[in-house]
């Protein structure tokens, strides 16, 4: 977490003391997933964000951190719930990858020839949409029926034929960045989502349960950051995932979440199904705090590529 | 030893079969309680300025015996509600979402303070969560 960014939290946190939230309970924007839109850590909710009512237009801000030891992914943005009913949201993301990563890639690149290289950065732009579509997640009780949102969210790779300059400062493979180097052959795509969250309110012994699903279109290899598509891969892929929490008190929600991808590049970018388990913490309707430990499966010359989450959002 | 282990799994199965029989209405002390619980929520409600003047003509006696009644019905109590529908009543008042949510928090708050406990707080709103949409924007729906 840079300096910028402990600033912004500090400005938004002290601002909203005297700023009113919208009406809707607490907890019931969820937080804010690591791609900008409301929900899980790792996955959009039907829900909108901010605590907006369908009079209201309210609205988050937040930031996110992934520690992975070689990788440090580190995402903040903001979004907009208009009327509990639109939502509209940007996110910046920046994956920093440490030098013995790169220079792994270019001691394979080039069977040992070079050995070391500086580490870099992959930034990622996304700009999402949300409609809800129909349903109540809280109020509609006694019936199976969700509230079922829709989405898209617009993602550009920033890095994808960002150079990759030596230690000497020599440029072996000009405009080409990690995502090209790996066998993307896109710089952006569009996600296409459809969600459904459900809360039986004491469903769990008296506390709430909370139920979402979203499946996916996609043609984002590791969520974009690895850039889109492949020479033998450039369609959409149906992805899944899936959140279930318990909240054990009305300021506490407690879960786990799930996230399958399709490995197109296969080979160093292989991919694997994401998990984490979560705990998420609402002091009141002004801000959260969440704790996780992610398992993202796997990123190049990280076989185990996981590590403590912490993401904190501020309702405006 | 068959016969013992039957006796014990008997003995765990009437316990467990024993528990779910007491209603909510019960668990939580009957309708002294959720009088207790509506009359602090209706007083905080009629204190509140954006919503006190909803109910201007309507005196908190008569709104906490309806709420208590209907709630008592809702879980398992042996009461009969002899109130209006909640589309009736609040016909042409046009109830925002956001006026119910506060309605709503005022009565979670009542129950935290008449001390029912959060799982008991829950299950009460599974009951009553479904009269929202008979409750908002009912303005237009009997022309």
């Amino acid at each position: 977490m840079n300096f910028k960014q402990i600033m912004g939290l500090f400005v938004l946190t002290t601002s909203t003391q005297v700023v009113a939230t919208g009406s809707s309970l607490v907890a019931s924007g969820g937080i804010t997933s690591f791609e900008g839109t409301a929900g899980g850590g790792i996955t959009p909710w039907a829900v909108i964000a901010g605590y907006g009512s369908a009079e209201e237009i309210n609205g988050t801000a937040a930031l996110q951190q992934l520690d992975l030891g070689e990788y440090q992914l580190r995402t903040f943005g903001a979004a907009i719930g208009i009327y509990d009913r639109v939502e509209l949201s940007v996110q910046r993301q920046n994956l920093k990858v440490e030098s013995g990563v790169v220079g792994n890639v270019f001691n394979l690149l080039t069977a040992g020839a070079i050995q070391t290289a500086p580490g870099t950065d992959i930034e990622q732009d996304i700009v999402g949409l949300k409609v809800r579509l129909f349903g109540d997640a809280i109020f509609a009780q006694g019936t199976w029926m969700p509230q079922v949102s829709a989405g898209v969210q617009y993602k550009k790779n920033r890095d994808f034929a960002t150079s990759l300059p030596l230690s000497d400062g020599a440029i072996p493979l000009p405009d080409t960045g990690v995502p090209k180097l790996l066998g993307a052959t896109k710089d952006s795509g569009t996600d296409i989502y459809l969600s459904a969250s459900k809360l039986w309110l004491g469903g769990a012994m008296g506390n709430n349960l909370l139920l979402n699903l979203t499946a996916r279109m996609t043609k984002a290899n590791t969520f974009g950051l690895l850039g889109f598509e492949s020479a033998n891969d450039d369609g959409y892929n149906l992805e899944w995932e899936g959140s279930l929490a318990v909240l054990p008190s009305s300021s506490t929600a407690i879960g786990i979440e799930w996230r399958t991808q399709s490995d197109r590049l296969g080979g160093l970018a292989e991919e694997k199904t994401v998990m984490d388990v979560f705990i998420a913490y609402f002091p009141d309707k002004h801000w959260s705090l969440t704790a996780a430990y992610v398992d993202l499966g796997r990123l190049p010359f990280d076989e185990k590529a996981s590590g403590l989450y912490l993401s904190a959002t501020v309702n405006l | 030893m068959k016969k013992g282990l039957l006796v014990i799994l008997v003995v765990a199965l009437t316990a467990c079969a024993g528990q779910p029989s007491v209603s909510l209405y019960d668990e939580i002390g009957g309708s002294e309680t959720l009088d207790k619980v509506f009359g602090l929520a209706v007083n905080r409600i009629y204190n509140d300025p954006k919503l006190g003047p909803h109910f201007n003509g309507v005196p908190k006696s008569h709104l906490r015996k309806m709420l208590t009644e209907q709630t008592c019905a809702l879980i398992g109590g042996p009461c009969t509600y002899t109130g209006k529908s909640m589309r009736e009543s609040h016909q042409e008042r046009n109830v925002t979402e956001a006026e119910f949510y506060a309605v709503v928090e005022h009565v979670q708050q009542a129950m935290r303070l008449i001390g029912l406990t959060y799982q008991q707080e829950n299950r009460i709103l599974a009951a009553l969560a479904p009269l929202k949409k008979d409750i908002i924007y009912q303005q237009t729906t009997t022309i």
